[in-house]
């Protein structure tokens, strides 16, 4: 073997740390494309309706109506990253409701009731963790039953009644404005600002996109995987706490077991447009938030459109689906149709393909790089730049032959294949 | 018509840079056992999986019969008479016995249903020569691996296979099974089946076959007649490389005695395993793939707990009931499989490096990215990474890099005790000669490596001294100095006849 | 030899999930009968059955899903569209025979599936996203469709009720109805190709993989009849009752899993029989009618069903958990 002698003195090459802000990327990027959409759909409002908008409190009045669902678009966001779903939000935040209103209503200190209610949610949610993460059952299934005991045990409690004291700075938190900003606004921006502190920023929200990459992986890194779940979902469980003050402020500050359906689906339609990956470890806050506020301007301008609340849900169950599908279309589809279509279904043309398609894309990035660099004189670099073109010219030149004898060479070969198979 | 039933000539196969098969030769007589052997990763697996169409050749020519094939899948090959039993049994777990031999070749009555009657009364025929005792209406699972690789043999003989590959059947099989198997084994052939069967073992060889094909390094070594070839011989071309100057030069002085496993065992994977690693010593764990030492070392690493025994780390008797206990002990454990258990190929690398010890980063509760991006850079020069970029996914490097990474994370705790479980499977030779570099390093610097390999002149190249296990226990313990690859190879193969009387059901 | 074989047929009696959920069944007839004699009537027990009967057409489909080892839960807004376009088409046209009727809700039901399964098998969606989506859309379609409206039982058509309520040989035909789905089943999951491949792609798609069977091609498939059940379901759920708007079958999908759960449908895919749903939908059954017989219990009905489906899952896992422990016991002898 030749390689025994191997000394390895390949040069070190100095690690950089490539951080450079890439103008044209950050343009194109996810969380960009949701601003143009909200800005297009401000846009579309603007012009067709330009009384109603520029009317005081419109604004308002629409960015309100969507934050009632903002403390569980946080929480699932956590949720989501772990690769889990929680589905039983709806569910947890009528819940949460209850208890405020039950204390409320027999007279425990307000703060006290409040602080209840989150706790409420949170035990709520700690039982979802440790049936995730303890006991190893299905995320999906747990909290789907969970929704109904939530939900059910709600009904025993209340049956048809409908629960009507609550703290008073419930309907300020969803109808005041401050500075001619919804207070709503104001306090979701701050709990978006926590978490992104939180998921972006501290060692735990880490260990949260290193367990929704790669759970085996964690565990070798000494990462508590079990404990991270539960403690993700226990936050999530006090976020429903936190959105039953948003939700019951939002129904005038009253609540019964029927109330509030439909908005874990929501919650999880918001983060799926946000960016955020329901296979776990991608996506950031700044994603979600930004689509909240997408959701209420379309909910709003739907509304006006003559739209109803139940078509609604058609355009969020539709914007869910799509949402998803767009990076899912994009790659497996795509390649897999290529593969068909364009390399015959031969893998080895298609790989020869790809992979001269990365070489020519890595010399043309050498060219550009001898184009910018000033310590050559001008006829090194033209001679440089000569040399890969004609690399790149080659390259082209033999891949295209090679896949021509591969592809003949697999008709015959099918050609052969059928007589012998149908001889036999 | 050629003497040959299957005959392959010049096959190279290659996955992306790494040559698995380097112009490799291979015939088959009609009717015979031809013995295929090569110590792990000698290209055997991939050479089976190009022989049944999983893979197609880059280059070469394949001829049935004396006429050129192209295999483009498993159902070309499957007509044309070959079959395949694979080493991990590829089989439906909850699916009955007779549905997994009938699966794709279902039998049905006239309406277009299934006749399970019929399937059931024919896959008792087919099993009953080979075994008395498997209900086949019962599911997969529940058999014991040598009953399911029965179960294999009886689906290769349902499709009326004409050749058959076997592919390490032994393995995981008693004395008593393996004579069960050898006696199938000879009727298929008398019966005109024509089989490759690939071992480690040379008593399966010197039992059954009658030529015997050798690989090393992906490549073809030669073909012999079996009574034509001594032990000696053929284990020098099984191993045969030459062992100077491969590995770099050792300066560790070893100290005391940092680690101590002490009889530990777990319940269906390994018994009584004891051993003991100093302090700027390699101590190489070795033996055949599923000898038990890759549980052993997630048992040490908290991966698992072992059932009884103790483990003594700095004279002191520890438990360790989690990778988080390890770690803050100071023992580290470079997993065996480093895409799903080593790295995040999502994740830019220095977020990787720094995976394993964030608390080393923490800054007014906020993780301080340019720090940990420092000591990244300074790791990854330290091992000498090839990158471009640390922020970077590892999924760009290749595998050599790959593996540094990994190295860096656990050099960024604060370890005393290495793990490594095969640090350079699917590493080519340049970067794997760098990572004996580190290793070294590191126990220069006073580390303890444990060091799991089944490359024996790795074991002989870098180890101070060798434990040797097989079947769950140690086998055997040798100074490295004065150990030759057939001292381990005798150990890691022997039949323990001991161990094989307790259970005779 | 023949004491060993009676000890193997005991404990193949035990070991079977099947006989746990009987007996399971007769206690809780027991204390069913014990607390409400009046249970006991053949007819209120036909009754019982006949209005559950939705339950268990939803169940078959929905086992087909989980067997492939995905989830549905969107076959209770697909129950509502299909009863709806039955429903307003119905009452607009009385004169069209109704036959007609049952087969469009199948055709609605097999499109609202395929879709899913185009999605999720094609696509590659996570089934659980995937008909999330679709739930929400179907019930908004159905919503759409009725206008917000009600039917009641003056506008349905008799021949239209019939498929659902007439008696024949003394069991209404919505049970006759089941009766068939579940022989159907039974046909298709144990005796042909494409029911058999829907147990292998749930137990090993690795193994799927070398044995050519195509995956998206079966999880299509899979979703497409969950569809369809559902469809049915929707038009015969309105048949039964005369009575149909928009909002019918919400959270319908909760009850078809934790019948699939109860009757020993692993969730991960893979394994399960239609006689173990058989029984968990009998057993389902008989819980709702014994809620609904007790005063005052019926709103425990949601609590109950949720607390069930948990502990049918755990219990799921522990006995898998320690089957995994036998078998590592079996190989530590080997050392």
């Amino acid at each position: 073997m030749s390689g025994e002698k191997n000394t390895n003195t390949a040069p070190v090459r100095d690690l950089t740390v490539k951080q450079g802000f890439n103008l044209g990327k950050f343009l194109v990027s996810w969380e960009m494309v949701l601003v143009y959409i909200l800005i297009l759909i401000n846009v579309v409002l603007m012009v067709s309706r330009p009384n109603l908008y520029f009317a005081g409190g419109t604004i308002q009045s629409i960015i309100q109506s969507g934050m009632d669902v903002c403390p569980l678009v946080l929480g699932m966001i956590l949720i989501l990253m772990l690769g889990d779903i929680d589905v039983s939000v709806a569910a947890n935040m009528i819940f949460a409701s209850m208890a405020t209103g039950l204390c409320c209503q027999a007279g425990v200190p307000v703060i006290l009731s409040v602080l209840i209610g989150i706790l409420a949610g949170a035990i709520c949610g700690a039982f979802n963790g440790f049936c995730v993460a303890y006991i190893g059952m299905p995320a999906v299934i747990v909290t789907i039953a969970t929704s109904m005991l939530f939900r059910g045990i709600v009904k025993i409690v209340l049956d048809v009644n409908v629960l009507k004291v609550f703290p008073s700075f419930y309907t300020s938190v969803a109808w005041l404005n401050i500075a001619g900003i919804p207070l709503a606004l104001i306090l979701f921006l701050i709990m978006g600002a926590i978490f992104i502190f939180i998921l972006q920023k501290s060692k735990f929200g880490r260990e949260l996109y290193i367990i929704g990459n790669n759970a085996t992986c964690a565990e070798y890194s000494g990462i508590d995987v079990k404990k991270t779940k539960l403690t993700v979902f226990i936050i999530m469980g006090a976020m429903c706490g936190v959105a039953s003050i948003f939700f019951v402020g939002r129904m005038g500050g009253s609540v019964s077991s029927t109330m509030g359906t439909g908005y874990e689906m929501t919650a999880i339609a918001i983060c799926v447009l946000g960016g955020v990956s329901t296979n776990g470890g991608k996506g950031k806050v700044y994603g979600p938030i930004i689509a909240t506020l997408i959701m209420a301007f379309l909910t709003y301008t739907l509304g006006l459109l003559g739209v109803d609340a139940n078509t609604r849900k058609i355009v969020t169950g539709f914007i869910l689906i799509i949402a998803v599908l767009i990076p899912n279309v994009n790659k497996q589809l795509l390649d897999s149709l290529k593969l068909k279509f364009v390399y015959k279904g031969n893998k080895n043309v298609e790989a020869l393909n790809v992979k001269t398609a990365k070489e020519v894309k890595a010399l043309k990035e050498t060219i550009a790089e001898t184009r910018k660099d000033g310590s050559l004189s001008e006829s090194d670099k033209n001679a440089k730049i000569k040399k890969c073109e004609d690399k790149i010219a080659s390259l082209q030149r033999e891949c295209k032959k090679q896949t021509e004898v591969w592809l003949s060479e697999q008709r015959d070969d099918q050609k052969k294949a059928k007589e012998r198979f149908a001889a036999k | 018509m050629s003497e040959y039933i299957l005959e392959l000539k010049d096959v190279v196969k290659t996955f992306g840079g790494v040559t698995a098969l380097d112009g490799v030769h291979f015939q088959l007589k009609k009717g015979e056992i031809h013995a295929l052997m090569g110590e792990n990763g000698a290209g055997k697996s991939t050479f089976i999986k190009v022989i049944t169409g999983v893979h197609q050749p880059d280059s070469g020519m394949m001829l049935l019969e004396g006429e050129k094939i192209t295999l483009r899948s498993t159902e070309d090959s499957a007509k044309l008479g070959i079959a395949a039993i694979y080493q991990h049994v590829t089989a439906f777990p909850d699916l009955s016995v007779t549905e997994n031999i009938f699966m794709g070749q279902e039998i049905k009555n006239k309406v277009g249903l299934y006749n399970w009657k019929l399937m059931t009364k024919k896959a008792k025929e087919l099993i009953e020569p080979l075994s008395k005792n498997i209900d086949v209406s019962k599911p997969m699972s529940t058999l014991s691996v040598a009953q399911q690789q029965l179960v294999e043999i009886a689906k290769a003989l349902s499709r009326d296979a004409r050749i058959l590959i076997m592919d390490e059947p032994t393995a995981s099989l008693s004395r008593k099974e393996c004579e069960e198997l050898y006696r199938i084994t000879e009727r298929l052939r008398d019966e005109g089946v024509s089989i490759i069967f690939i071992t480690h073992k040379f008593e399966d060889m010197y039992r059954l076959a009658t030529r015997v094909t050798v690989f090393r390094d992906s490549k073809y070594i030669g073909c012999w007649d079996v009574d034509k070839i001594s032990n000696q011989k053929l284990i020098a071309a099984m191993v045969g490389r030459e062992l100077t100057q491969m590995y770099p030069p050792k300066n560790a002085k070893i100290g005391e005695t940092i680690l101590k496993v002490k009889n530990i065992s777990k319940e269906g994977y390994f018994k009584n395993v004891s051993f003991d690693v100093r302090k700027g010593e390699i101590l190489a764990l070795t033996g055949l793939v599923g000898a038990g030492r890759t549980e052993v070392c997630q048992n040490i690493f908290g991966i698992m707990t072992p059932d009884t025994g103790s483990i003594e780390f700095e004279g002191k008797d520890v438990k360790i009931k989690s990778p988080i206990d390890a770690l803050k002990l100071g023992i580290g454990l470079l997993p065996e499989d480093r895409q799903t258990q080593g790295l995040i190929n999502e994740l830019p690398i220095y977020q990787n490096v720094s995976s394993a010890n964030m608390n080393k980063f923490i800054k007014a509760g906020k993780l301080d990215v340019s720090g940990e991006e420092k000591s990244a850079i300074e790791l990854c020069q330290k091992i000498q990474l090839k990158a471009k970029d640390i922020s970077a996914p590892p999924s760009s490097l290749s595998g050599g890099n790959q593996q540094k990474v990994v190295f860096a994370k656990l050099l960024n705790c604060d370890l005393k005790v290495l793990i490594l479980d095969e640090p350079t499977k699917g590493i080519d030779v340049g970067a794997k000669y760098s990572i004996y570099e580190i290793m070294n390093e590191l126990t220069a610097n006073g580390y303890a490596i444990i060091m799991v390999s089944s490359e024996m002149p790795e074991v002989l190249g870098m180890a101070d001294r060798i434990v040797v296990m097989r079947n769950g226990r140690v086998a055997g313990q040798f100074e490295s100095d004065g150990t030759t690859q057939e001292m381990i190879l005798e150990a890691s193969l022997k039949h323990d006849d001991t161990s094989e009387d307790g259970r005779a059901s | 030899m023949g004491a060993n074989k009676n000890k193997s047929m005991i404990s193949r009696i035990t070991e079977s999930r099947n006989f746990g959920l009987i007996l399971g069944l007769i206690v809780l007839l027991i204390i069913a009968a014990i607390i409400t004699p009046s249970m006991y009537s053949v007819n209120s027990i036909i009754n019982m059955l006949q209005n559950n009967a939705v339950y268990g057409l939803l169940a078959i489909g929905e086992m087909m899903v989980i067997l492939t080892g995905g989830i549905d839960i969107s076959i209770g807004a697909t129950l509502s569209l299909s009863g709806v376009v039955c429903c307003r088409l119905m009452a607009e046209n009385p004169d069209v025979p109704s036959i007609v009727w049952i087969l469009l809700a199948l055709v609605i039901g097999i499109i609202c599936g395929a879709f899913n399964g185009l999605i999720v098998g094609y696509f590659k969606m996570v089934p659980m996203i995937a008909t999330l989506g679709t739930m929400y859309a179907f019930r908004g379609f159905s919503f759409l469709f009725s206008g917000g409206e009600w039917w009641f039982p003056h506008q349905f058509t008799e021949g239209y009720q019939a498929f659902a309520t007439k008696k024949i040989i003394g069991l209404p035909s919505i049970l006759w109805i089941l009766i068939l789905v579940f022989i159907l089943a039974i046909i298709f999951l144990g005796y042909t190709r494409r029911g058999r491949r829907i147990y292998a792609i749930g137990t090993n798609k690795e193994s799927s993989q070398v044995a050519g069977i195509k995956e998206a091609r079966v999880t299509f498939l899979a979703m497409t009849i969950c569809g369809m059940m559902a469809g049915l379901a929707g038009m015969l759920y309105t048949a039964n009752y005369a009575t149909c708007s928009y909002s019918i079958g919400d959270s319908y999908e909760m009850t078809a899993i934790a019948i699939c759960i109860l009757g020993g449908v692993s969730i991960t895919g893979g394994k399960g029989k239609v006689d173990g749903v058989i029984i968990g939908f009998l057993m389902m059954a008989v819980i709702t009618y014994f809620i609904s017989l007790l005063p005052g219990l019926s709103v425990w009905s949601d609590a109950i069903q949720g607390a069930i489906i948990i502990a049918a899952v755990a219990l799921n896992i522990f006995t898998e958990r320690s089957a995994a422990k036998r078998a590592l016991k079996e190989r530590s002898a080997l050392i």
